[in-house]
This record gives C-alpha cells, structure tokens and sequence, in this order.
C-alpha cells in the first residue's frame, strides 16, 4: 500500500507522521533539539544536529512503522517554522548556528526600518511587517553586527533549505517560506530588491525560489539506502508550519479563521486577495499563485500559561507539567467567567499582533482583597485568549468570519476552546482523532494533491469537515466583552510605562 | 556534649585509617587564626548547627546558618573569612578518599560499601557542582549526632555502623545536590543543563546512571522522561549529539577523523565508523569527501 510522510521541522522537534492515501494517520514520530540562548534575545540551534535528528527519527520510524508492514512510501512533505536564517559559507558549510524564528537580536534594524518610508512600502510589496524575526532585519543585523559571517556567507538559507540541500544537493526555497523572509515580493513572487538592497545582498545570497508543490530532481544515492527509499519517491519542498495548519484545519474559503494555540498562538485566514493593513498588523503569506494565508501571530499564548503552571503550579510527580496543568484548569473552572475583575495581560515576551511591541510586559490589573489564587488561573487563561481575540478583532476589520477552526496543544483541553467560543461568540471546531495534528494533515493534503488525488487545493481542503463542537454562550460573550474592553484599554494606554519598565529591565 | 574532637592518631581512629579528623565543637570566644585559610588534600565536610558563618570557600564568600552543609573538595581552600572560627557550633569531618580526580572518578576505599559505578557518579556531582553547600539539610545534621554517639559509647558493630553513616551521608549529599539544582517543575530547563554537561565532556563514557544522577531522578523515570521530551533513549540522545559534532568537525579539513572518534566519546574509530555509517550511510571519510573541495 502506498503511504504519505510528512516531515515537520518544528521549534524545537522533528515530527514525522505517515499517512494512508486515504488520509488516516499510520503513525507518528518526533525527535527534539534545543534551543540555545548565549545572551539574551539571542535564539540558535544548530542546524547538524537537525538535521541528524531528522535522519535519525525518520530511519527509524521508517524501519519500525513503515517497511515491516509492506508500506509504499511514495511521497515526503516538509513544513518548517518560519524566520530562520543560516549562513552558509563557499563550501556549504554552515557559519555557526541558526538563528531561529524567536531569535530577537534585530530589534533596533526592525524599528529604524520600520518607521521609515522604505518599510512602509516593503510591507506593501512584501506583505510582511516588518519586526525583529523577519530574515530581512536578521540578515541586516548580520551585516551591521557580525561583518565576518556577513562577508564570509555564500548564501542564507532558512533551516529547511539546509535540510533539503543536504538530503538533495539543490538550494530551494518554497514561496510560503519566502513570503515570510520579509523580502519576497508577494505579487511579482520574485525577490523584492529594494529589501535585499537593504539587507546588502544581491539575489544569488538566497536560495531559488519554488513553487511548494516543487520536487528536487532526486535523494541522494546514500540516504536512498541508509533510509530503504527507492528512487522515485517524491521530496516535496512543502511550506511553512503555520500555513500548513491553516490547511490541514480545512479553513478554505470564506467565512471562516483558524486559531493555533502551541507555545506562541495566531489567527489566521485564506484569501485570494493581500488584506492591506494601513497600520501593517497583519501578516499575508503566500501559498500558491492565487492563495494567501493572512493572519496575526501572538507570541504569548501556551508559553504564558506553562510560565505560569511551573511559577505557581502543584508539581505532585516530579517534572510532570500535563498533570500539573490539568489541575489548573480544574481550578480555573471554579471562579467565574471574568474572573471577578481580575484581568491579565499576557505580554510576558513582547507583543506582535496586533500591537506589535516588543516592550510590552505582563500585568494582573483589578486585584481586591477577595481574589484568590484560582482566580490568577482563570484569569491567566482569559488574558491569553483575549489577545487572541483582538488579532481576530483586526483580522475582521478586513475580512468577517463566522466559525473558527482551533488547533494546537492547548486547544486539546476543552475549558480552552470553550472559552474561545465564548469570547468571540462563535462555534468552534477542533479535530479530533486521526489527523488531529493540522500541521501534518495540511502537507498530507498539499502531497495528495500534488500526486493527483484531488485536483487542487480547494478539493483537498473541503474534504476537511468541521462539525461545530463547542457553541458559544451569548451571556457569557457580554461578560467576556465587559472586561476585554478595559483589557483593550489597558494594551493601549500602557505603551509608555511598557517601554520606561522594559528599559529598566534592559538595564538589569 | 559541647567539644569532641579525634584527630587521626587517637586511639578511636584506629579502625578508621580513611577518617583525618572527627569533631563538634562550640566556640563562645573568638579567638584569632582558630580557622586560618587552607588547602588539603582531603574531603572536608562542615555541618552548622548554631550560629552564622563568614567563610571563603574556594575563593568564594558563603554566610552558613544552621542546618547548612558544606562541602570542601580536596585541593580547595577553605577557612574562615577573617581566619577565625564564628561564635557557634559546628561539626566537621574531614576524610581521606582513595581517589577523587578533576573529572569527577572517584573511589572511596574497601571501607565503603557503595557500588564503584555510583561512587564515580557521585564524584561526578560533587565535581559538577564545584563548591557544593547544601542549604537546611537537617538529616545531615542527625548523621554527624549518629556519628558522635558511636564513637563515644563503641557498643557493638560500631565501626560497622560509622562507615555506613559516612555512606549515607554521600548518598544524601548527592540527592539534595541534583534537588536543590532542579526545581523539579521544568524538565525543560533541567534537560538543557544535562545537554550543557553532556556537550562540555563529550568523551567521557556517559552511563545511564550518571545522567539520570545528576538531573535527580532514578533511572527508570529517568529514561521515561527523557523518551517522551526528545523521542530518544538517553543513550541514543548522547549518540545524536555525538554524530552532530562528528558533522561539525568533519567538515574541517583540519582535524583528522581518528581524533574526531575520540574526541565525541565513540571508543575507537571503527566504533565511530559504524554508527555514522548505520545512521547516515556514509562512511566518515566518504562524507569528508563529499563536504570538502579538494581544490582549496
């Protein structure tokens, strides 16, 4: 029997899942790295020790799940997180470590290019915002700061482009991945040179740009033994984990958003039109020629609230961060919707959309003598998913939609996505089951299409169906809306304590 | 009992050729250069039991309170901040090991009943942490109280009983030692301090043991934990760190590829040859072929 691999390389794991061509998932696999953090705001991982990891989980994975039960494997699709850059020398070889999408050291490149007219009309052709984590201000920062990798770089490639490179020897970069460098022209898909012109590079830096659907020519004669593949097998190049999630969660077409809520969180939406943001809030990834992934990502979504579980947590087992979390949110559930006027703003690491401000710092605002420690849980949960909800806020004034489609670790525990339907006042769906991991079933979907299951994307993604399965409370929703207009209010009036309170943490 | 000392040549010490010194004592007056700053060759263990203590160990300032434990390694200075002994009462112990090396190989002498596989990860933790002190640990405390009863009353099986509480006390100085420098809540964080040891000594011989030793948890949980955090066996883990190195050097035309095998911890180059082989199918060499231009 034929099956499909999807290979994601994530934040901070592989995951390999396969699936029948039926869509049914056949089994899964990860393998983790970490992350390194040498001085503050600086995010790397080593891209050797990736790409090992991806070898070695997916040799094994093949050996134990696949080939012993007479499995075909005909295709293999890639998804990456986004923003990574690696320089690379003459030889290929990498010059240090990757920095990876978190990795924030380009604050002040972000800002100067930002307020200027330049980034104003970068975002119009390029349909990113300019911020920290685009490769346009990560490379800049190279050429500012680190003259000697800069000159000594024959190329930057994305961590995804290296893997590939080294399974194939071709330098590919899909659109998808492109379109969120911050120097991708979305409507040419060519490069924008007024963006490399500022980063101080010319087009031959980067790698050649593909369509996702793109195949390298062959594996390599080695990994082809070392992994069992027979030659004709399809490497596809893929996309980018967050535009996989959208279509692996089946929100094609009007009407309707998809929610992630991993460590970091985003809304998002699928168009064929850029959404031009005047105040540039708003993200718009390319997929295909005539789709765009447009959205707003969040970097405090789960990560606050595991903060929060190993700060303040009942630690029973050691180590044991689920069983810790659950018993939260068992707590959480006693205190009532609003948590009595105790409102929490989730900005612990800096804030992107739709504030955009890497200043912005937490803060439980309304305490009174009466609250306790129950209600810093919920409140802590609410806080999270109001920010959620003012990216969807923005993301409407552009384009309406009437049902989400929530995926990721934390939409899995139902109090969540309760509250989601709740705070936006609309159904929302969450997969469950098989191909319950979005971001794998979006690039099953993309290599079925691609090997002639469906005729294009459209087909692919409607065969995702999304029953409501939690109804929004519209008494709960005017609850929730009393205290988010203060949390709304608070986001803004506190710009200039957040910038005097970060700089003092600067200081430190 | 307020002062009790044995020094090496006292008739109770006969049995005990590993212990230098034995002591509790209560200072009332200070009195100069009664703690002058020292180095020995010995393992020195200083347990407070009343009052507050200035000392310099290693070079560093430590404020001891009751309950405080501290852990002078051989070849460390230690003595007072003002060379004097602080008003209060302390109790000390002062051994001689058989061995106890900069890379944490330790060996304790027939005396001791742990296994020699745990005495080396002990010393590993004790030499990980460098200058260990251990904050409120009472049991310690009891230990010491154990000790000195035995020695004043000899009943029957004395000796016996001394080492084993000199045992115990490694055992529970090297279990509070990984507790007290993981918070237990965030296996995250903890793993990347095992990462961190792990990459700063790739050629020693890691065993399961040791690293489960110095994250603080027995090795079965040890394992499980590790499994479901990075999808691989402890073991298996090291080997991926090890063959990503390999990736790294081999890419450097300067180092030769017998050392790199020595260097990440494989036992010898056909060793090394073989699991990057199984894993990558190459040959190290072939893929230092394949990665460097031979016209340079």
């Amino acid at each position: 029997m034929d099956c499909v691999i999807t290979i994601e390389i994530g934040t901070g794991a592989i995951r390999v899942v396969a699936f029948d061509l039926k869509g049914n998932m056949l089994g899964s696999s990860k393998g983790s790295y970490p992350t390194f953090h040498v001085k503050p705001d600086y995010s790397e991982q080593d891209p050797e020790q990736i790409f090992i990891t991806m070898l070695y989980i997916l040799k094994n994975f093949l050996n134990e799940k696949i080939h012993p039960r007479k499995y075909k494997v005909v295709c293999i699709c890639f998804s990456s997180a986004m923003h990574s850059v690696l320089p690379i020398d003459k030889n290929g070889v990498p010059l240090g470590y990757a920095m990876v999408w978190s990795d924030n050291r380009a604050k002040k490149e972000a800002d100067d290019l930002k307020n200027s007219s330049l980034g104003k009309s970068l975002y119009k052709t390029t349909g990113t915002p300019i911020h920290a984590m685009s490769p346009l201000n990560k490379i800049t920062w190279l050429k500012n700061n680190d003259k000697q990798r800069f000159n000594a770089a024959q190329k930057f490639l994305s961590i995804k482009t290296y893997i590939i490179q080294q399974l194939t020897g071709e330098y590919i970069v899909d659109y998808s991945m492109a379109s969120a460098t911050g120097m991708l022209n979305i409507r040419t898909i060519k490069w924008e040179e007024n963006a490399l012109k500022h980063a101080g590079i010319e087009k031959e830096k980067l790698a050649d740009l593909v369509s996702v659907f793109y195949a390298p020519k062959k594996l390599k004669k080695e990994y082809q033994t070392s992994l069992g593949l027979h030659d004709k097998v399809k490497l596809l190049v893929g996309s980018s984990d967050g535009c996989m999630a959208t279509l692996g969660a089946g929100v094609w077409g009007d009407g309707k958003a998809t929610v992630t809520l991993e460590e970091s969180g985003a809304v998002r939406v699928v168009g064929k039109e850029v959404l031009q943001d005047e105040k540039q809030r708003l993200f718009n990834y390319l997929l295909t020629e005539d789709h765009y992934i447009s959205g707003g990502p969040t970097n405090n979504a789960g990560a606050v609230f595991e903060w929060y579980a190993k700060q303040f947590g009942d630690f029973k087992k050691a180590f044991d961060l689920e069983d810790c979390i659950e018993n939260l949110i068992a707590d959480a559930a006693k205190v009532a919707p609003g948590s009595d006027g105790l409102i929490f703003l989730p900005y612990l690491q800096g804030e992107r959309a739709p504030m955009w401000n890497a200043n912005a710092r937490g803060v439980y605002f309304g305490l009174n003598i009466k609250h306790e420690q129950q209600h810093f849980v919920r409140a802590t949960i609410e806080g999270i998913l109001y920010a959620i909800y003012s990216i969807g806020k923005t993301l409407e004034e552009h384009r309406s939609f009437k049902r989400l489609s929530a995926n990721g670790t934390f939409a899995s525990y139902p109090f969540w996505t309760q509250l989601m339907a709740d705070v936006f006042n609309k159904p929302v769906h969450i997969k469950q089951g098989s191909g319950s991991d979005s971001v794998a079933f979006g690039s099953f979907l993309l290599s079925a299409t691609e090997i002639g299951l469906y005729k294009n994307l459209d087909e692919a993604a409607e065969t995702v169906k999304l029953p409501d399965s939690f109804t929004p409370s519209k008494e709960l929703h005017s609850v929730y809306m009393k205290h988010y207009s203060i949390f709304e209010r608070l986001s803004v009036k506190l710009f200039d304590e957040f910038e005097a309170i970060a700089d003092l943490q600067q200081d430190n | 009992m307020n002062q009790f000392l044995l020094k090496k040549d006292n008739k109770e010490l006969h049995a005990f050729p590993h212990i230098i010194e034995f002591a509790l004592r209560k200072t009332n007056t200070i009195q100069f250069d009664s703690l002058k700053k020292e180095a020995s060759e010995f393992l020195r263990f200083y347990y407070v039991l009343d009052g507050r203590f200035d000392w310099i160990i290693n070079n560093e300032h430590h404020i001891l309170y009751p309950e405080d434990l501290a852990i002078i390694l051989p070849g460390q200075s230690f003595g007072g901040e003002k060379d004097l002994l602080d008003i209060g009462t302390v109790s000390w112990l002062h051994l001689e090991l058989q061995q106890l090396e900069k890379t944490g190989n330790m060996a304790m002498g027939k005396w001791s009943h742990l296994a020699d596989s745990e005495c080396r990860t002990i010393g590993k933790i004790l030499m990980l942490n460098n200058c260990p002190i251990l904050s409120k640990i009472k049991e310690a405390g009891s230990i010491f109280q154990c000790m000195q009863n035995e020695f004043i009353n000899q009943e029957i099986g004395y000796t016996a009983r001394i080492n084993q509480l000199i045992d115990e006390l490694f055992i529970l100085s090297a279990r509070q030692l990984t507790r007290q420098n993981n918070s237990r809540r965030d296996f995250p964080q903890t793993f990347m301090k095992l990462e961190q040891a792990l990459r700063e000594n790739l050629s020693h011989q890691w065993t399961v043991e040791e690293m489960a030793a110095l994250v603080g948890l027995g090795t079965t949980a040890f394992s499980e934990k590790v499994k479901s955090y990075t999808g691989f066996s402890p073991l298996n883990y090291l080997i991926n760190i090890r063959i990503s190195e390999a990736i790294k050097l081999l890419k450097r035309p300067d180092v030769h590829v017998t050392d790199i095998a020595l260097d990440i911890g494989f036992y010898s180059s056909q060793h090394f040859a073989t699991t990057f082989k199984k894993l990558t199918g190459y040959t190290p060499s072939e893929f230092r072929k394949k990665n460097i231009p031979t016209t340079d």
